[in-house]
């Protein structure tokens, strides 16, 4: 990450200490919500192809399947979201 | 090689991005002095208004919207359930007629059904009877024509019998010179009549 | 070198004051209460005993939603006398979020920190208090060691089961709301924004302009999807309410 810091640093024109922090804090953020969205990204993909295997098994109870999938999907999601929050945080 | 810089003009909700070759001094340092509100922290003003809005609309809807609106929807679907079982009421009343009805037919038909029975009967008893009178008649006829039969065929063969008597008598008279016994005869000829028939 | 400066997130999210301590949450989270006050006052108010048409009959699928698809999925039977407090607060978030795609208004009221985090803090409020009201003081040690744990995982169990309760439930019910609506806000206005920035273009005009149909059209394909995730989230802030209260009465489950 210091390279890459190096490396923007190298083609902007100033380079104040606290334009170099700056981009760091920019680069850490963008990181920060990459990393945080793989692993929701799978779970939601294994909740949400799980619910439809249920609910293509059993049509009858595809309410129910339904609504603890919303379930899953929103606790899942959450992880995603603080690092999405941690990105604005970063980034301010 | 050109830079495409955008700048907002900061007067207001009314927002217009535009778009400036280079950005202007001024405008950037006017940015930097109205950074706008922290992104994450709750604004105490936001939430007093938030709160109050949500708390009379929990409010409202608890004592007074969703009451009247449940009770209605409640009598609504009371009212259609009323009228379902009414429905089902007027089509047994309806059933129970067509039952009543089919009964007053069944027991006319009954009631034909018998009378056609005792005239059957009737009639069958006055066949029955006819064709008794009728068998006594033809027994009484059949039984007098027998009759009559057996006297001529008694007469015949006592007819025949005295005159095969007769004849062998006056033969074996002729034969021995004696005349036998006239029962003899009888006997003898009535065991040879009763042996060939 | 093509560059375009993203305002910051600060700027996106800035109202001015319409009056003192008034700005245009404030006006959307009112717009909201008395819409849904409207709403359901003027279906009240129609003859309940012909079918339901209109206001009626958007008020009446309201509350059959809440009654069948998330009461009844999670509370059962008894949970029916919850559905005032789920439904107004259905109604609520979903009237905040709603503004995040309309013209003009372009704001969803929600993506400011305060509404959710009031919710937020109501519901916890509300389902520590049936909780304690349902099991009394038994409701800590339940909450915090539900039946059949084995004594020696008590300690780490207790911790995050209390930390789960009293801190992460509230914080991730506020966070997922204002997270999801914030980051849909600023995807449109990112997509707003480019579609401005090539249209407007000083130079290069003639490639430039064209261009700009690109990402407008996936500014109308995200306008449709906010539609979803407004809908969506007012949904799932709901249902776990619903779950949270209903977990609060019967600990052991």
């Amino acid at each position: 990450m210091e390279a890459i810091v190096r490396l923007i640093a190298a083609t902007a024109p100033v380079q104040t200490p606290d334009e170099i922090k700056a981009a760091n804090a920019a680069i850490g953020a963008g990181f920060a919500y990459g990393l945080a969205a793989i692993g929701p990204g799978i779970g939601i993909g294994f909740v949400v192809g799980k619910a439809i295997e249920a609910m293509a098994r059993q049509p009858e109870a595809a309410g129910m399947v339904r609504t603890t999938m919303f379930l899953g999907i929103a606790f899942t999601e959450a992880l995603a979201l603080i690092g999405f929050v941690v990105f604005i945080l970063l980034g301010l | 090689m050109f830079t495409v810089t955008v700048t907002s003009t900061t007067t207001g909700a009314s927002r217009a991005w535009v778009v400036q070759t280079a950005p202007i001094e001024g405008e950037a340092e006017t940015v930097a002095e109205d950074k706008g509100p922290s992104p994450i922290a709750p604004e105490v003003k936001e939430l007093a208004w938030g709160a109050g809005a949500f708390i009379v609309l929990f409010l409202l809807m608890r004592v007074v919207l969703f009451p009247r609106l449940k009770k209605g929807m409640d009598a609504r679907y009371g009212k259609i359930r009323g009228d379902h079982e009414g429905a089902d009421a007027t089509r047994a009343a309806a059933r129970a007629e067509v039952a009543e009805y089919e009964a007053e037919i069944a027991a006319v038909k009954a009631q034909a059904a018998q009378r056609i029975e005792a005239a059957r009967n009737v009639l069958e008893d006055e066949r029955t009877a006819a064709l008794a009178e009728l068998k006594a008649r033809v027994g009484t006829q059949r039984a007098a024509a027998t009759a009559a039969n057996e006297a001529a065929r008694a007469a015949a063969e006592q007819h025949v019998s005295t005159a095969v008597a007769d004849v062998s008598s006056r033969a074996a008279e002729l034969a021995t010179g004696k005349r036998p016994k006239a029962a003899d005869v009888t006997n003898i000829v009535a065991s040879l009549m009763g042996g060939s028939q | 070198m093509l560059a375009l400066k993203f305002p910051p997130i600060n700027e996106l999210i800035r109202w001015r004051d319409i009056f003192s301590n008034f700005n245009k949450v404030g006006v959307i989270a009112v717009a909201a209460a008395l819409i849904g006050i409207m709403v359901f006052l003027v279906a009240g108010s129609r003859d309940p005993l012909v079918a339901p048409t209109g206001v009626r009959n958007l008020a009446e699928t309201g509350v059959n939603f809440i009654e069948n698809d998330i009461v009844m999925q999670t509370m059962g039977k008894d949970g029916l006398r919850w559905t005032p407090f789920l439904l107004s607060l259905f109604v609520f978030i979903y009237l905040c979020n709603l503004p995040g795609i309309l013209p003009v208004l372009q704001m969803p009221a929600t993506a400011r920190m305060a509404i959710p985090l009031f919710l937020a803090l109501t519901v916890w409020v509300v389902y520590n208090a049936v909780g304690l009201r349902h099991n009394g003081i038994k409701y800590l040690t339940l909450m915090a060691w539900p039946p059949g744990v084995p004594v020696g995982m008590r300690p780490l169990v207790g911790l995050i089961e209390l930390l789960s309760n009293i801190v992460l439930r509230p914080f991730s019910l506020a966070v997922r709301l204002f997270a999801n609506m914030l980051a849909g806000h600023m995807l449109l206005i990112t997509f707003a924004f480019l579609t401005n920035a090539l249209f407007f273009a000083e130079t290069k005009q003639f490639a430039l302009k064209p261009m700009s149909i690109l990402p407008f059209f996936m500014l109308v394909f995200l306008t449709a999807f906010e539609v979803l995730v407004g809908f969506l989230q007012a949904y799932i802030f709901t249902i776990l309410t619903a779950v949270f209260i209903n977990a609060a009465q019967h600990p052991e489950h």
